[in-house]
């Protein structure tokens, strides 16, 4: 006879499978609902990372200033030393200057909006992953609701995704379930962007009559009430007109250096103020 | 009990190293996935109602942080989970080889997967797109992950989560 202790392992493989099929079936029933515990999930991560990061830059630290240096001569440690505190100097100050160059055109980019902003550190990214999320240090506490635009430096960046108090999820416009209503700036036609991952963006949609050309910008159409109308998006790379079929296959390039993003303005507009 | 008290917390911490370090480490090139051979662990020496909490706990905070479909890493990290119990009663599932290749077969698995569920539900074709990075990560989640069993026995140990494996436990 089978012990009870089998019986509770097998109704404990059937509630969990159960469990997450219903819950992976909810999220095409309804998408936008996000449930409280994965706000608090989402909250409690990013201090983690943060601290977690803190002490890995530490250690890392440690062992550079101290480790290496052990069982060298005086003189060339004193010298070794003092070349890593110029290095460490010249790096602080390149590293202010980036910080500062980026900033400034963060804030260039902001007097260019007519809505609010918000600035958010990028704390949290999983490059490896097909997902192309990344997390940032403001949430609901500071205006931001799922669905707000995201800049990075140079354009668009992708759209808040979910947020609890002080993080929130950034879907990056790369991610395949990407799609935002653009327009080719140049000729006014109209498309749909969606994302293909690491290989960009494509452009679809774009009627083969349509003259798009390499190098055009192209920007948000501001019609599906996300995304401000004019916002820089990308630049078209590869126009492929093939041999048949009613469009163009067309890749875009981010204007915003997705794999870089360090810091990012959300634009505090939801759909409510289309236009 | 103290083994599920400290589930949430132990495997938010493992994400957040996971998201944050091994981005740092591997020049975001690539990535390991070591939640995912934590659950695999889990399937070779857990019971099933310890490892599938463990694996469901993972997959759902990993939907949390990097997820874009919610609930897809809580299902396949169930499923790979039940797979890697499966095979660990059938077979000796403890040789440093046999690990590394099923920690191969199963990222390729995971990201079968992801490329299936764009597939079906989306009707997008991703399998060039992930090929090469999933190779990648195969490979190393294959070499490292007999480093990440002894690793986690040792946690497990140390936390005093460790049980008595019976077949009758399964």
């Amino acid at each position: 006879m089978a012990s009870p202790r089998k019986y509770y392992a097998v109704t404990a493989v059937i509630i969990f499978v159960v469990v997450s099929l219903i819950i992976f079936s909810l999220n095409f029933k309804s998408p936008e609902e996000i449930s409280f515990f994965r706000r608090v999930a989402l909250e409690a991560v990013v201090p983690l990372e943060r601290a977690v990061d803190l002490v890995f830059s530490s250690v890392v630290g440690a062992w550079e200033r101290y480790v290496l240096l052990v069982g060298l001569e005086r003189k060339n440690r004193e010298l070794k030393a003092e070349i890593a505190s110029l290095g460490r100097d010249l790096s602080n100050y390149r590293e202010i200057s980036l910080d500062y160059a980026r900033l400034r055109k963060l804030m260039n980019m902001k007097n260019d909006f007519k809505f609010p902003t918000v600035a958010a550190r990028v704390v949290g990214r999983n490059r490896s992953s097909v997902f192309k999320t990344v997390l940032i240090n403001k949430g609901t506490a500071d205006g931001i609701k799922t669905g707000f635009p995201v800049m990075g430096t140079g354009g668009v960046a992708g759209r808040i995704m979910e947020t609890s108090r002080n993080a929130s999820k950034v879907l990056l416009l790369v991610d395949y379930n990407s799609n935002i209503d653009v327009i080719v700036q140049k000729n006014r036609c109209q498309g749909v962007l969606r994302g293909c991952g690491s290989s960009g963006c494509e452009l679809r949609y774009v009627q083969r009559s349509e003259d798009v050309k390499t190098g055009d910008a192209v920007v948000s159409s501001g019609l599906a009430g996300v995304f401000p109308q004019g916002l820089l998006i990308g630049k078209v790379a590869i126009v492929e007109k093939g041999e048949a079929g009613l469009f163009q296959k067309i890749t875009v390039h981010p204007a915003a250096d997705i794999t870089k993003l360090e810091e990012v303005l959300v634009i505090l507009r939801g759909k409510e103020d289309n236009g | 009990m103290i083994y599920y008290l400290l589930l949430p917390v132990f495997s938010l911490l493992l994400l957040a190293i996971q998201v944050t370090v091994f981005d740092i480490l591997f020049f975001g090139k690539t990535g390991l996935e070591m939640s995912l051979i934590l659950v695999v662990y889990a399937g070779f020496y857990l019971s099933i109602i310890r490892g599938i909490a463990l694996s469901f706990v993972l997959g759902f905070l990993l939907d949390c942080i990097t997820g874009v479909v919610p609930g897809f890493f809580m299902l396949s990290y169930v499923l790979i989970f039940l797979i890697s119990k499966g095979v660990s009663l059938k077979v000796y599932a403890r040789g440093m080889v046999f690990t590394m290749g099923f920690m191969f077969v199963c990222v390729l698995f995971e990201k079968s997967l992801i490329i299936l569920m764009y597939r079906g539900l989306y009707g997008i074709n991703v399998f060039y797109d992930i090929l090469n990075a999933s190779l990648l990560q195969a490979v190393a989640a294959g070499v490292f992950a007999p480093a990440f069993f002894v690793l986690f026995h040792r946690l497990e140990v140390l936390f005093n989560v460790s049980e008595a494996r019976s077949p009758d436990q399964l």
